[in-house]
């Protein structure tokens, strides 16, 4: 048979493979059992790509809260039971970065832990860190999502820390991030650079990929283990790889719908302007300059991972 | 006390920490970098210091001096994040690391400072200890203001012959005021009180071979402001100009009387001449010849011929220095009373094949005479000026230091050959005037510019011969040198080798280069070549870092439109009343009036 088959062409995925692509794979046709609902802004039936309204002020300073983490070492904690229990030691490092005409990292905090199920286990003191003990629920994966959590933690104490001191009544914090466990936090967006799971039925899927350079989904609101108002935006330096260029927004699904709208247009405008270079991040356009520049300094702040596991080796040697 | 503790204690004691040790750059006991503190900077050639404790409880102080300061975006890895960063859409901080050269290590246990270690700036007395000046008791000469605003030394004992001696200055011509900074320096030796008891009595002898700036040493500089002579304060120098200062300069072509050919001044000026009898009798013949063009060629021993010749049979005639020549043909031997005269004598008597043998040795080729005639008569018309026996005796023709403390030798009028000449004949006499007396002190000190003219690299001439007795024996004799040139590539390697102390002003970029400005580290060596007027590099044995000064305008005038009041005193013959008084004049004669 000779059917006319299209040429294939190709497109790369901007994304460094390392650190796998921004869409997942089930986002096509299959939808999710998030509760939506869509008319929040326009009706469901009504939605096209949305031009930020422009006439509002800018808030005086974007704030970008970041955090990282590492494992420096896994470790076996030995006690009365025959197997030895397993356990994470691992560093970590929130920070936030002010961007009111000038980028500076306003605040900064390191935490090193010793995460285990393991009941007898105490503080480990090194040579160069003290690992605090944080108790998990017993499993591998309790750890690392233990370790997750205390980054939420950490990064929500300097969040909460910043805004606490700090007078500005119009600043806009962006976590990296969902917001989980953040809503709290007055004038914050959460900013979801991948996408696991289509959230949307088909018919608003196509009105996010028609997305223009700057331009944002109308406000919607969803439920899945927690309630968020969210949007899609689209950021400049689009390829042809699917919904590239586009991330999610979510703030609390406590703000009225009008507000929802008007700091969805804020970030709609302070957003795509940070966006990053594809040769600069291995993350571009999704990952924002200020995040990236953070990632990096907090990173070198975690330390010399090989000065760390040697001092640990010294420090537990039997 | 923790390093924090530390730096609080400094903040509160008025010396705040201006950085620390960095740890990215290794530190060596002979070199180190400091990460500047964001709210401190550091400059090149600042000194700095910081401490070592040893285990036993010592405390090691390692002082340096800055000599290179870079600044980075830490956080941006590409040049165009500085972009971003200014956009305020990255963040990154600002690091400055300035690289410290150890001048001093004390006591002497040679370890590294440790990085993280406080470092601040030296001032007072850890500045003279960092720089050297606490060893140099009463040896300091002041030769400057450092970058930091303080006076820089230099130690004595180097100039003076006690542990070295000579300096030579390079720069470039114009910008790099090198004798402007060799003048300074023989105003800082006279005044400063280095001499001691000697400051009266010690000499300098100074060739002035491009224009007449040297010539107003002794008037005040009309142009100096206060804030200039604030800065001869700080130095503790009086801002005035020279007191004794005589100059002589060559008698005006064509004048029957002698005067001297100077237009900028009319004080304490001498006209100095050779007379015939006296270039027989002295055999300077050999500084006729002293281009770098003659030494190459066969007739040098014939020169040393003549010369013997002459010293043995020419006799003076009268007071003013004519001679005549015994032994020769009748009617040849004079009375001569010019230059031209002598050599149309030698040309007449090695010409004939009779008279030659008389003068040279027999097997002298043709072609050497001949080669030796042509350059001797090429000699004429430069030197007939100077060497003559037509002017009346006057006394006071001679080329002496005796006169005064200071004295100009004004050659900027006169050809190449005779600059020479001048230079090569009155080193010699001063040279052989020091041998005679037999001891070091006082001290002659001898400023010739261009030396690599008079001393080049390559060849060989009298001049050079001299100037390298100088620069090796010169020290024990109490002769010392201050050479000036653009090049010191292009001097002979053993004068520049013998001068401890050794100085740079602006430089040539493919000059400085050259090996011969090895002392300076590469940083230095960069910044020579944007130095401004005033700045100079000064190396000195002590010292393992050249030091960056500024002298101070000169309090003396430079140029006419400089001049202020003189301060020189003049033991010379008084000017004639009346200055017209051998010229025609108008009342005498029965020509028409001028018509004005």
């Amino acid at each position: 048979m000779t059917a006319l088959l299209t040429p294939a062409s190709y497109t790369v995925d901007p994304w460094d493979p390392s650190y796998g692509i921004a869409v997942g794979d089930d986002l096509d046709g299959r939808e999710s059992s998030a509760r939506l609902d869509l008319d929040v802004e326009l009706p469901a039936a009504r939605w096209r790509p949305v031009t930020p309204e422009r006439s509002a002020a800018l808030p005086s300073a974007v704030l970008f809260l970041d955090g990282v983490r590492r494992i420096d070492a896994r470790v076996w904690v030995h006690g009365e039971s025959a197997q030895p229990v397993p356990g994470i030691v691992a560093s970590l490092a929130a920070g936030l970065v002010c961007c009111d005409g000038a980028a500076s990292v306003v605040g900064m905090q390191l935490d090193r832990s010793l995460y285990t199920a393991a009941p007898n286990a105490t503080d480990l003191k090194t040579r160069h860190a003290t690992y605090r003990f944080r108790p998990t629920r017993a499993g591998l994966d309790e750890l690392t999502l233990g370790v997750q959590r205390r980054l939420s933690e950490v990064e929500v104490e300097l969040a909460g820390a910043w805004r606490r001191q700090s007078s500005a009544l119009d600043d806009l914090l962006v976590c990296d991030g969902p917001l989980r466990g953040r809503t709290n936090l007055a004038r914050t967006v959460g900013y979801v650079k991948t996408h696991q799971t289509s959230y949307l039925p088909e018919a608003q899927m196509r009105v996010v990929g028609a997305l223009g350079s700057g331009e944002r989904s109308p406000v919607f609101t969803m439920g899945t283990s927690w309630q968020r108002r969210s949007w899609y935006l689209r950021l400049p330096g689009a390829s042809r790889s699917p919904w590239s260029a586009i991330v999610r927004l979510e703030c609390s699904a406590d703000l009225p719908a009008a507000e929802a709208v008007a700091l969805a247009d804020l970030t709609a405008r302070v957003l795509p302007p940070l966006s990053s270079l594809a040769h600069k991040d291995p993350r571009a356009p999704q990952n924002l300059v200020p995040i990236g520049g953070l990632e990096r300094q907090l990173r070198h702040r975690l330390g010399d991972v090989n000065v760390l596991y040697r001092s640990l080796r010294s420090a537990l040697r039997d | 006390m923790t390093q924090a503790d530390q730096a609080r204690a400094d903040i509160a004691a008025g010396r705040a920490p201006v950085g620390l040790v960095a740890g990215t750059v290794a530190a060596s006991p002979l070199e180190f970098s400091v990460g500047v503190a964001p709210d401190q900077f550091l400059q090149l050639d600042d000194v700095v210091v910081t401490k070592r404790p040893l285990p036993d409880g010592t405390e090691v102080a390692i002082a340096g001096v800055v000599t290179n300061v870079e600044a980075a975006h830490e956080g941006a890895r590409f040049a165009s994040d500085v972009f971003l960063i200014a956009d305020g859409a990255l963040p990154a901080d600002v690091a400055e690391v300035a690289e410290v050269t150890v001048t001093r290590v004390e006591p002497e246990v040679y370890v590294p400072p440790r990085p993280g270690a406080v470092v601040h700036r030296a001032a007072g007395e850890e500045r003279d200890s960092a720089l050297y000046f606490d060893t140099m008791a009463d040896a300091k000469l002041p030769i400057g203001l450092g970058r930091d605003g303080n006076p820089v030394f230099l130690n004595f004992e180097f100039v003076d012959g006690t542990r070295g001696g000579h300096v030579s200055i390079s720069g470039v011509s114009g910008i790099a005021t090198k004798t402007s900074f060799a003048t300074f320096m023989l105003h800082s030796i006279f005044t400063s009180g280095v001499l001691h008891g000697e400051a009266a009595n010690t000499k300098a002898l100074i060739f002035s071979v491009k224009g007449e700036d040297l010539l107003f040493l002794d008037y005040a500089n009309s142009r100096l402001t206060e804030e200039q002579r604030a800065k001869y304060a700080q130095l503790g120098l009086p801002p005035q100009a020279f007191g004794n200062v005589q100059v002589f300069a060559p008698p005006r072509p064509g004048d029957p009387s002698g005067t001297p050919d100077v237009r900028a001044r009319d004080k304490a000026v001498s006209p100095f001449y050779w007379t015939l009898a006296e270039f027989c009798a002295q055999e300077l013949m050999p500084f006729v010849f002293a281009d770098g063009e003659d030494e190459r060629s066969q007739y040098t021993m014939l020169i040393g011929q003549v010369a013997a010749r002459l010293k043995r049979d020419a006799e003076p005639v009268g007071k003013d220095g004519a001679i005549q020549v015994r032994g020769v043909e009748a009617g040849r031997g004079g009375p001569l009373r010019s230059f031209e005269q002598l050599v149309g004598l030698i040309e007449d008597e090695l010409g004939d094949e009779d008279t030659r043998r008389d003068w040279v040795a027999g097997s002298t080729s043709t072609g050497s005479v001949n080669a030796f005639l042509r350059r001797l008569r090429s000699a004429v018309r430069p030197l007939e000026r100077l060497v003559r026996g037509d002017l009346g005796h006057r006394g006071d023709r001679s080329l002496t230091t005796s006169k005064a403390q200071v004295t100009v030798v004004d050659l900027h009028n006169l050809p190449d050959r005779a600059q020479r000449f001048v230079v090569g004949v009155t080193l010699r006499q001063e040279f052989q005037r020091k041998e005679q007396q037999g001891s070091a002190r006082p001290l002659m000190f001898v400023v010739l510019d261009e030396l690599n003219k008079y001393a080049p690299r390559d060849g060989d001439s009298p001049i050079k011969q001299i100037l390298l007795d100088v620069a090796e024996r010169g020290r024990s004799l109490g002769v010392i040198l201050i050479g000036a040139q653009q090049t010191a590539s292009e001097v002979e390697r053993r004068i520049v080798a013998n001068c401890s102390i050794r100085v740079a002003g602006r430089l040539d970029s493919a000059e400085a280069s050259r090996p011969e400005y090895g002392y300076l580290p590469p940083a230095q060596r960069q910044r020579a070549t944007l130095a401004k007027p005033g700045t100079m590099f000064v190396a000195q044995p002590d010292i393992p870092v050249p030091l960056a000064v500024e002298f101070p305008f000169p309090a003396w005038a430079t140029r006419p439109q400089e001049k202020g009041s003189w301060q020189g005193v003049d033991t010379g013959p008084a000017a004639p009343k009346d200055p017209f008084a051998g010229m025609p004049s108008a009342l005498d004669d029965d020509d028409d009036p001028p018509p004005f």
